[in-house]
């Protein structure tokens, strides 16, 4: 740069003339201690001041703390003697007192006997550059703050590209472990085989966005059960250049999950039970509300037990049912045909009064089904049946 | 399939088991088989087992009910034994028409009912 300052009048104003249609950038002349020797109009846009407020003052005094600009500068100037050029950014001030982050190149201006007669420092604005660098790594550090979940972004591929703190956590994988490997080391066996990484690649591309859960395994073979979401990264153009995957350990969650599950199906077990009572007699005690599951469950309960055990009688028994709708009623009367197409007889027992006319009412046929008004009636009768089957079996079938 | 039913003399009554898929050609084979052989036994009582079939549908009920009608006009008592948990609970959705159609746990106990019955000297229940 140094040997275009030629000495000539012309030469000068035609560069006068180029540096003041340069107006994005300041480009001004300091001299060899940093006196502010020109002030074109870019200069003047950029911070505001005029040039008769500059000129021959220190460069420092554009800067936002002049005191401590003044040590850098001088550095800078001597980086910039002796390597030829000088890079710098810092906080400068407008005249009005606001800020902006410039980022500037000062390279010496040499005299015709080869020493440094001055400086030409180039800056120019990059305030929303700085902000958008802050941004970034203020997102990446807030990534690096998510320590619950694995964050790593992948490449169109599925080569993993980023590794976050959580993921290290999470799979134990340090990020020099995976980065540039495919993202498929984190997958069982069989997934990997069945080609899952790839098939949820392709379903988030189309739906832009993909969610399952299933089985990741970690650096020491152990496995957990983790919640995937998987998005694609996507250019400017709309190309798909990467994918975003956010991990979760939900192994905690799941196994709760199927304990709540465990302790649902042992409570259900527990409200239908079925118990023998004597050779070849079984009594269902129903309790509280018959909903279909539940139903469906007892049902399946005893024609099980009819058959473990070759049970000849059952006795329902429906004193601890508060009340007998249509569908409880109906449900009962199935599961006594069931239980008859086996081959075991019925007997209910404990029908209340209002139970019994509630039967009536909702004109509900009982058919050859018997009724008895205790438990120890219904037993009595259950043992007779097996004493003396044929004599009853015939009353009832006859009735 | 044309492998034949299972079919067994047991003093005055005939054991019949069915086994495995019924289609139309079996079915027909064994109507014809059991009904030929009550009647040449003047059986007084037929035992189908059912304890073989795991899953009934529409369509098999029907053969058991209809099985249970011929035989029932050969003049012999039927019984229906070894009739499954999923199958009870699937005749009973089905809504198929069995109420009259008599049942037991097992051959041995359908065979108590039907010498019983015998004994008695009841025919037919309905």
């Amino acid at each position: 740069m140094g040997d275009v300052w030629v000495d000539t009048a012309i030469e000068q104003s035609y560069y006068q003339q180029i540096f003041d249609s340069i107006t994005d950038y300041e480009v001004i002349r300091l001299d060899i201690d940093g006196g502010i020797r020109s002030w074109p109009e870019g200069a003047r846009r950029m911070s505001q001041f005029s040039a008769e407020e500059v000129l021959g003052k220190p460069v420092t005094t554009l800067f936002a703390d002049e005191a401590a600009a003044r040590g850098r500068i001088r550095e800078e100037l001597r980086a910039a003697i002796e390597t030829g050029r000088c890079e710098t950014e810092g906080w400068r001030v407008r005249k009005d007192g606001s800020q902006f982050w410039a980022s500037a190149v000062i390279a010496p201006i040499t005299g015709a006997d080869g020493s440094s007669v001055g400086f030409v420092q180039v800056a120019r604005d990059v305030t929303e550059r700085q902000e958008q660098e802050f941004a970034l790594r203020g997102t990446e550090q807030m990534l690096d703050a998510i320590t619950d979940y694995a964050v790593i972004r992948l490449d169109h591929d599925g080569i993993v590209r980023s590794w976050s703190p959580g993921a290290h956590a999470l799979a134990q994988y340090s990020a020099a472990e995976t980065t540039g490997r495919h993202v498929s080391m984190l997958y069982t066996d069989d997934d990997r085989q069945t080609g899952l990484p790839e098939r949820m690649m392709t379903a988030a591309v189309r739906d832009g966005r993909y969610e399952t859960e299933g089985w990741r395994v970690r650096k020491d073979g152990s496995r957990f059960w983790a919640n995937v979401i998987l998005s694609p990264i996507r250019d400017l153009g709309g190309g798909v250049v990467g994918f975003v995957e956010v991990t979760r350990d939900l192994t905690e969650r799941r196994d709760q999950e199927q304990l709540v599950q465990r302790q649902r199906d042992e409570i259900l077990e527990l409200s239908t039970p079925v118990i023998q009572v004597w050779d070849k007699v079984l009594v269902l005690p129903v309790i509280g509300t018959l909903d279909s599951k539940r139903a469906s469950r007892l049902t399946e309960g005893l024609l099980e037990r009819i058959s473990l055990d070759q049970a000849e009688v059952v006795i329902v028994d429906v004193s601890g049912v508060p009340a007998i709708d249509t569908d409880v009623a109906q449900h009962l009367l199935k599961t006594v045909e069931a239980a008859r197409l086996m081959g075991a007889t019925s007997i209910l027992s404990g029908v209340r009064p209002e139970t019994a006319q509630a039967i009536v009412h909702l004109g509900i046929e009982l058919g050859t089904l018997r009724s008895r008004n205790t438990l120890k009636d219904a037993l009595q009768l259950a043992l007779r049946l097996l004493g003396t089957a044929v004599v009853d079996e015939q009353v009832a079938v006859h009735a | 399939m044309r492998e034949p039913v299972p079919m067994m003399r047991m003093g005055d009554n005939v054991l019949v088991t069915l086994l495995g898929d019924l289609d139309d050609r079996t079915v027909e084979e064994i109507e014809q088989r059991v009904t030929v052989e009550v009647a040449r036994t003047q059986a007084r009582g037929a035992l189908i087992d059912v304890s073989g079939l795991a899953v009934v549908d529409s369509f098999v009920a029907r053969v058991i009910a209809r099985l249970v009608a011929m035989i029932r006009l050969l003049g012999a008592e039927a019984t229906i034994v070894g009739i499954q948990p999923a199958v009870a609970i699937t005749l009973v959705e089905l809504g198929v028409p069995m109420r009259h159609v008599h049942t037991a746990l097992n051959a041995q106990q359908g065979m108590l009912r039907l010498r019983e019955t015998q004994s008695h000297g009841v025919g037919h229940l309905d």
